[in-house]
C-alpha cells in the first residue's frame, strides 16, 4: 500500500517540504551561532565589560574547570534530583487527585475554590512556611518544587478528563461501560494530548520549583551556585551554571517530545 | 412478550433556568420483529423516547419496559445508533468497530469476525486500518452501524441514521439495512425526519405532535412484504400516505 508511485507534484510538494524544514533550522543553527560569535567577540574586545558580560570562552573554560573538579556533577545532579523527585511527585500525585475528582462531581464543586486560590497564590510565599515545617534542607526544595507544579497538574487534567465529547460518553453508556471502562476507553484517549503538554508545562515548573528552592535554603546546587556566584560577583559562574540549567532543561524536554511521539505512534495517529 | 411496553409516559427534563416538558402521555407497545418509524417536528421528543428505551435517562412519571424489564443500561437488548457516527477519532476503524464488544467483554474471535464480514458487505474492508477523519460522512455512518450490529441486539435503535448521506447512499443503505433487519428478525424503531424513509421501511409510523410530545397518530403500513423500500416508495399508496403526514406535521409545525 505505502509503495505507491506518485505524481511530479507529489515529489515536488515532498521537495518543497522538506527545503522548508532545512532551511528552518538552518537558520536556527545561525541564528545561536551568529549571537555567540558576537558575544565573544564584543567582550573580548571589551566592546562590552567581559567582567558584567562573561564571554562563551569564559563560560566554557569555567565549565570545563568545574568538570575536572567534579563541581558540575555534583551540583548539577543535585539539582536534578530535586526536579526529577517534584516531578514524579506532582505529577502522580496530581494525576491521582484529578482522577478522584472526575469520579465524584460533588468533590469536584466542593474542591473548585480551593484550588482556585491555591492556584493563585504565589508559592513563594509559603517559603518561610515550609522551612519552618520541613527544615532548611532538600526536603523543603522538593516540597516547593511539588507545590509548584501540583495544582497546575490538577487543574489541566481535571479539565481536560471532564471535557470529553458528552455524546460519547452517552454511548458508551448504551454500550452498558462502567465508570472504569469510561476513563480508560474514552477519557484517557481523549486526554492523551492534553496530559503530555501538562508534562512538558511541568517539566518546566519543576525546574523553577527546584531553583526556588534552592535560592530560599541550598548549599548545594545550581540554584546554589547563582545564588553564590551573585553574590561574589562571579558573572562566570553566574553564567555557565545558566547555560547547564539550560542543557539539562532541553534534555528533560526532549525526553517529554521522545514520550510524546511514543505515545502518539501507540495510538496510531 | 411485547418488545417495547410504554404506559403513561410522560418526561420532564429539569435544569437550574426551566423545565421542558419534553413527552406527555405516550403510550406504545411494540412487537417482535416490528419495524416501527416515529416522525414529527424538530424537538418533539424523538431522541427522548429512544433514550428512554435504552435507559439512558428515566421517566418522569409511567413505566418503560423493554423485554418486560426497566431498561437497564448494563445488561440491555438495544443496539443504539445515535443522530451522529460518535466514532472515537483515536482508534482505527475497524478497533471502532469492537467498540461494543468490548465493553460488553464479547470480544471473541466469532463475533468479531462476524463484524467483519459485514465491513466486506458493506465495502469498508480496505479502511479498517484508517481513522474516522479518513473517511466519508456514509462511510462513518455504515461503521457506526456495524458497530451497533455487532453486538447482535434484539431491538435496534436508529436516530436519523442516513440523515448525513448523499441521496444515492440514503437509498442503497435503507434497502441494505431494511434487508439486514428483516433476515436477522429484529424489531427496529427508527426516527427520522423524512417521511418517505419511514413509509419505506415501517409497518408502523409513530406521528408526534410538537413539543411536548404526544402521539398524534398512529400508522399501520400494509405493503405486501416482497417489496423493498424503493420499490415501495414508487407505489400509489406511499405517496397517498406521503400526503397524509405532511398534512399532519404541517399541523403541528404551525403550532410552534
Ligand atoms: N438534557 C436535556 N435537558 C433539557 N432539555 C432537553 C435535554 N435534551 C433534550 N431536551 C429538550 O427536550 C426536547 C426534546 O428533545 P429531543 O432531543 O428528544 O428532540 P428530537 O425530537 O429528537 O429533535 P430533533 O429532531 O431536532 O433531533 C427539546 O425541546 C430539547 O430542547
Ligand atoms: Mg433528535
Amino acid at each position: 500500500m505505502k509503495r505507491k508511485k506518485f505524481s511530479a507534484a507529489h515529489y515536488d510538494y515532498l521537495r518543497k517540504y522538506s527545503l522548508r524544514k532545512i532551511s528552518i533550522l538552518l537558520t536556527q543553527i545561525l541564528v545561536l551561532a551568529i549571537f555567540i560569535t558576537l558575544w565573544e567577540l564584543l567582550s573580548r574586545y571589551e566592546i562590552i565589560s567581559s567582567f558584567f558580560f562573561s564571554s562563551p570562552s569564559k563560560i566554557i573554560k569555567t565549565a570545563s574547570e568545574m568538570f575536572k573538579s567534579g563541581e558540575l556533577v555534583y551540583h548539577s545532579s543535585i539539582t536534578l534530583k530535586e526536579t526529577f523527585i517534584g516531578f514524579a511527585i506532582a505529577t502522580g500525585i496530581g494525576f491521582a487527585v484529578a482522577f478522584v475528582l472526575w469520579c465524584s462531581t460533588f468533590l469536584r464543586s466542593v474542591s473548585e475554590p480551593y484550588l482556585v486560590v491555591l492556584n493563585s497564590l504565589p508559592k513563594i510565599a509559603l517559603g518561610p512556611i515550609i522551612i519552618i515545617w520541613f527544615g532548611a534542607g532538600q526536603k523543603a526544595i522538593i516540597v516547593m518544587c511539588i507545590l509548584i507544579v501540583i495544582i497546575v497538574t490538577i487543574l489541566n487534567i481535571l479539565n481536560s478528563f471532564t471535557s470529553c465529547d458528552k455524546q460519547l460518553i452517552a454511548l458508551a453508556k448504551s454500550l452498558g461501560a462502567n465508570k472504569l471502562q469510561i476513563f480508560a476507553k474514552l477519557i484517557l484517549p481523549n486526554s492523551l494530548k492534553d496530559i503530555v503538554s501538562t508534562l512538558k508545562i511541568n517539566v518546566g515548573l519543576s525546574w523553577i520549583g527546584a531553583i526556588m528552592g534552592e535560592y530560599l535554603v541550598s548549599r548545594a546546587g545550581l540554584g546554589y551556585l547563582l545564588i553564590y556566584g551573585g553574590q561574589v560577583f562571579n558573572l562566570n559562574l553566574v553564567m555557565t551554571s545558566t547555560v547547564i540549567l539550560c542543557v539539562l532543561a532541553s534534555i528533560m524536554y526532549l525526553l517529554v517530545a521522545m514520550f510524546e511521539k511514543l505515545m502518539n505512534k501507540f495510538y496510531g495517529k | 412478550m411485547s418488545v417495547v411496553e410504554i404506559k403513561n409516559l410522560n418526561l420532564i427534563y429539569q435544569s437550574t433556568k426551566s423545565e421542558t416538558e419534553a413527552l406527555t402521555d405516550i403510550n406504545l407497545t411494540i412487537e417482535k420483529e416490528e419495524f416501527v418509524s416515529i416522525v414529527g417536528p424538530s424537538g418533539c421528543g424523538k431522541t427522548t423516547i429512544l433514550s428512554l428505551i435504552t435507559g439512558l435517562i428515566k421517566p418522569t412519571s409511567g413505566q418503560v419496559l423493554v423485554m418486560g424489564k426497566t431498561p437497564n443500561l448494563k445488561n440491555n437488548f438495544c443496539g443504539y445508533m445515535f443522530q451522529r457516527d460518535n466514532l472515537l477519532p483515536w482508534r482505527t476503524i475497524e478497533k471502532n468497530i469492537y467498540f461494543g464488544l468490548e465493553l460488553k467483554k464479547l470480544a471473541s474471535k466469532e463475533r468479531k469476525e462476524k463484524a467483519l464480514d459485514l465491513t466486506n458487505k458493506y465495502g469498508l474492508s480496505e479502511f479498517l486500518k484508517k481513522h474516522p477523519s479518513e473517511l466519508s460522512g456514509g462511510m462513518r455512518q455504515r461503521v457506526a452501524l456495524i458497530r451497533t450490529l455487532a453486538l447482535q441486539p434484539e431491538l435496534l435503535l436508529l436516530d436519523e441514521p442516513f440523515s448525513a448521506l448523499d441521496y444515492q447512499t440514503r437509498l442503497e443503505l435503507c434497502d441494505d439495512i431494511f434487508n439486514i433487519i428483516k433476515t436477522e428478525q429484529k424489531t427496529a424503531i427508527l426516527v427520522t425526519h423524512d417521511i418517505q424513509e419511514a413509509i419505506s421501511m415501517s409497518d408502523r409510523i409513530i406521528v408526534l405532535s410538537a413539543r411536548p410530545g404526544k402521539i398524534k397518530a398512529i400508522h399501520t403500513l400494509d405493503f405486501s412484504p416482497d417489496l423493498t423500500p424503493f420499490e415501495r416508495r414508487k407505489t400509489e399508496k406511499a405517496k397517498q400516505l406521503f400526503d397524509v403526514i405532511w398534512q399532519e406535521i404541517q399541523n403541528e409545525k404551525k403550532k410552534i
